[in-house]
């Protein structure tokens, strides 16, 4: 039977915990989420290392961050070969990939130009873990492509099982609700960058193609940055070269061995090595902390390049188009643009639990620099009025947790009336659906009954809606039920400041209040 | 039997019966049961009994749809949604009358899972056999041709359309656009399609749908009314508890007597009028037998 070390099996329970946590990111009856896949980014090492040095200082939500560091520093890179899930997948696949020829511009220093950057733009304010971190890439393939085509999938076959045999689908319908409720998406929604995200993970999978754990020996920040503090780890492994007589490590090794040498900084403590060499020679033990053998870790110009690298990527792609950024809507609590740029990790969590699909990834509506930040797009879904879900999944707090009544007066931004569409104003019609659905308890959408002529030349009474500015949180209800097909009659456009509505109360005029009073 | 001696024993009974006559009369008359009391369970259950009793309307075996107003993510004590114990008390009838399934659902305005779950319906029927709490699916909705005077054709859910009792249980609310909805705007809860689009002329629309669309029993819940900023208001300022309950097969003097509940007539509701208009029922309550339960 072929032996399994303790790593494969910690690694598969880690996965399975991810997909679970996965599929509990989302709205299960209850307004608190009792567990969600953002443990995972909270104790995130590069999630962890890039916030602290965007915010210099310390957030708790990314303490568990930190402690893996820690510990990283002691025993090594354990987090690759034991907890990440992009690890595991990695390794379930790559036996059935035929392997060709290493590539070698991918080895080297690459990792390094792509890590050195991404740090110093975070200490430069903006936060670029996610983009590259392989918790982020796996729950964004997951959330904007995978998950969504399996809901479709199930869907479309339900439906169409519907049709088939009519109200005697009935009869399996608790099979369905069971894996409707647990493993497919309530709502059908469709993501911008769905096929970007399904496509970087896609390759990283086939660059499995050229040699085992590419991804990670060769390109992945966490790992590198994992691997920069293995360096430091007073455990060593004997031997530290292959043996002249056998060279089974290196064909079992999944990440080292490049060369003869045993380099701390890829080896991901599978125990591989250890478990099946045939002359049982291997072993890791406490060795102390000695100079690391392998000469320095890059070189003098790579470091430069990486902080210039840094500068450029900090500074370069700060435009942003006027006309969208007018209507550039943030989650509720997110009161200031440069706080989310730096704390956002780009992890894609809130816009997974979003109960109404109102989140979705920026593309280039905030700058190059925005990528797959969350936009709120109220055409397509609005901010819940009692939900707070989105505060309660963000690992770094760069959409704050906050208790159902603050998040109410959070400001998302303002409604205005397009008063060319709208169908009182422009069709002197009664209408008034923006009005229904306002969630305000005091109504931020209020009307004024006028008289109006229509163009037929009848005189007619119309209910002219009108916002309150003071009770208006932007939430966009309004304008994701406006009945115009196409552009809405009222829109919610963004503010420059976003303070919190204050508790007030608005009279009404009194030919307009109830009569009931 | 013969005519004379049918003659005869009509004589003779109206002598013992001496409100026959009326009666006779008065069978003509909509009935609307009016009950108040505090337990809601019991007022409903009054109501329901004023008129005669739910085995009226539903028979051994039946399939019923009760349509409560589930459409809005607000507390019972809101007055947004039907009260659960209305919603209960009335399934737990339809049970006991030997009824095969009820089925309860509402087309929500706000997260379905939320309406369901917070106006305390979903658990207040949680566990109850034979009761089936669904959202509303796609491919149940079916195009009915209306024929009407605005819309000709609407998407309305089949499992409503295919019930064999199909029960209006409304809440009794303010609105700012048809300034109270009662029964006949209930009815918008199983509208497939863009409903905001009927909105320039709601009034008709209404009776369109409602002349195609006959309940066979409306319960309006006014144990708690929402007096303003409805239709979902938010405010508990805003809440009347009346601890009424309305039962009557004819949903215009349903609608009619609950519009009294807010200090108007039933002429000032537009879509109570059309639907008069269009002979769904009697809006004057002078031609409307109300008994108090």
């Amino acid at each position: 039977m072929k032996k399994i070390t303790s790593a494969r099996i910690s690694q598969i329970i880690f996965l399975i915990v991810f997909l679970i946590l996965f599929l509990m990111t989302e709205y299960r009856g209850s307004d608190r989420i009792g567990a969600a896949v953002n443990a995972f980014f909270r104790a995130d090492p590069l999630v962890a290392a890039s916030t602290i040095l965007a915010l210099k200082g310390l957030a708790p939500l990314i303490l568990p961050g930190l402690l893996v560091i820690a510990f990283s520093a002691i025993l090594g890179r354990f987090f690759c070969g034991w907890i990440c899930p992009m690890g595991t997948v990695l390794d379930l696949v790559t036996g059935k990939i035929r392997k060709t020829v290493p590539l070698i511009w991918l080895k080297g220093s690459l990792k390094y130009w792509l890590l050195l950057p991404l740090l110093v733009a975070s200490l430069l304010n903006l936060n670029l873990a996610g983009l590259l971190d392989p918790l982020a890439i796996l729950v964004r393939a997951l959330t904007f492509f995978l998950h969504p085509l399996l809901g479709e999938t199930a869907h479309s076959a339900w439906v169409g099982l519907y049709r088939l045999i009519g109200d005697r689908r009935d009869m399996l319908d608790p099979g369905y609700r069971i894996i409707r409720d647990y493993l497919l998406p309530f709502r059908e929604t469709l993501y911008p960058l769905a096929f970007l995200s399904a496509l970087v993970f896609v390759v990283i999978i086939w660059l499995e193609r050229f040699e085992s754990r590419n991804w990670c020996r060769n390109l992945c920040p966490l790992g590198t940055l994992l691997g920069l503090l293995a360096r430091l780890s007073p455990f060593s492994r004997v031997p530290t070269s292959l043996c002249s007589d056998c060279r089974f490590c290196a064909k079992i090794c999944h990440a080292s061995f490049d060369r003869e040498i045993f380099r701390k900084e890829d080896c991901i403590l599978c125990m591989e090595c250890r478990l099946h060499c045939p002359k049982q020679r291997v072993s890791f033990h406490l060795s102390g902390l000695k100079p690391v053998k392998g000469g320095p870790i890059m070189e003098r110009r790579v470091f430069i390049g990486g902080l210039a690298g840094g500068l450029l990527l900090a500074r370069l792609f700060r435009f942003r188009d006027p006309s969208v950024q007018a209507r550039l809507l943030r989650p509720p609590g997110v009161r200031n643009e440069d706080e989310l740029l730096k704390k956002c990790v780009r992890c894609g969590e809130c816009m997974k639990v979003c109960l109404r699909s109102a989140l979705y990834p920026a593309f280039f509506h905030a700058g190059i620099e925005g990528l797959y930040t969350p936009l709120l797009i109220p055409r397509l879904g609005y901010c819940e009025y009692n939900c707070t879900l989105c505060g309660q999944v963000c690992p770094t707090g760069a959409i704050p947790e906050l208790p159902p009544e603050a998040k109410k007066r959070e400001v998302i931004g303002r409604a205005v009336f397009d008063e060319n569409h709208c169908i009182p104003f422009a069709k002197r019609m009664d209408c008034i659906v923006c009005e229904e659905h306002c969630p305000i308890p005091q109504k931020a959408i209020r009307t004024k009954t006028v008289t109006m002529t229509r163009f037929s030349g009848q005189q007619v009474r119309v209910r002219l809606p009108y916002v309150v500015d003071e009770l208006c949180n932007g939430c966009g209800i309004c304008e994701n039920v406006c009945p115009l097909e196409g552009k809405a009659g009222i829109e919610v456009f963004s503010l420059k400041d976003k303070s919190p509505l204050l508790e007030t109360t608005v009279e009404e005029p009194a030919e307009e209040a109830s009569p009931y009073r | 039997m013969e005519r004379r001696k049918f003659l005869k024993l009509i004589g003779l009974s109206s002598l013992f019966y001496h409100s026959l006559l009326r009666d006779l009369a008065a069978a003509e008359m909509p009935l609307v049961a009016v009950a108040e009391g505090s337990d809601h369970v019991r007022t409903t259950l009054l109501a329901l009994a004023a008129l005669g009793g739910i085995g009226r309307f539903v028979k051994q075996g039946a399939t019923v749809v009760v349509k409560p107003n589930m459409g809005w993510d607000r507390k019972a004590e809101q007055g947004a949604n039907t009260n659960p114990l209305v919603v209960r008390a009335v399934v737990q009838e339809c049970i006991r009358a030997g009824a095969k399934k009820v089925k309860v659902f509402d087309r929500t305005c706000n997260d379905e899972r939320r309406c369901y779950v917070n106006s305390g319906i979903e658990p207040a029927l949680k566990g109850m056999k034979n009761v089936e709490v669904k959202h509303p699916e796609e491919e149940r909705y079916r195009k009915v041709t209306l024929n009407g005077r605005v819309l000709k054709e609407w998407e309305l859910y089949g499992e409503a359309l295919s019930a064999d009792v199909y029960i209006n249980v409304p809440v009794a609310k303010q609105h700012g656009l048809t300034r109270l909805t009662l029964g006949l705007k209930n009815a918008m809860g199983i509208m497939g399609g863009n409903r905001g689009a009927i909105h320039k002329y709601i009034d008709t629309a209404l009776a369109d749908i409602n002349a195609v669309l006959r309940p066979h029993l409306t319960i309006i819940d006014a144990t708690r009314i929402l007096t303003a900023h409805g239709p979902q208001g938010g405010d508990l300022k805003d809440v009347r508890v009346l601890n009424k309950v309305i039962a009557s097969t004819d949903i215009v003097a349903a609608d009619a007597y609950a519009t009294t509940l807010f200090g108007l007539k039933p002429a000032d509701i537009a879509v109570t009028v059309a639907a008069y208009r269009r002979g769904l029922g009697e809006m004057d309550l002078r031609k409307v037998r109300i008994v108090k339960a």
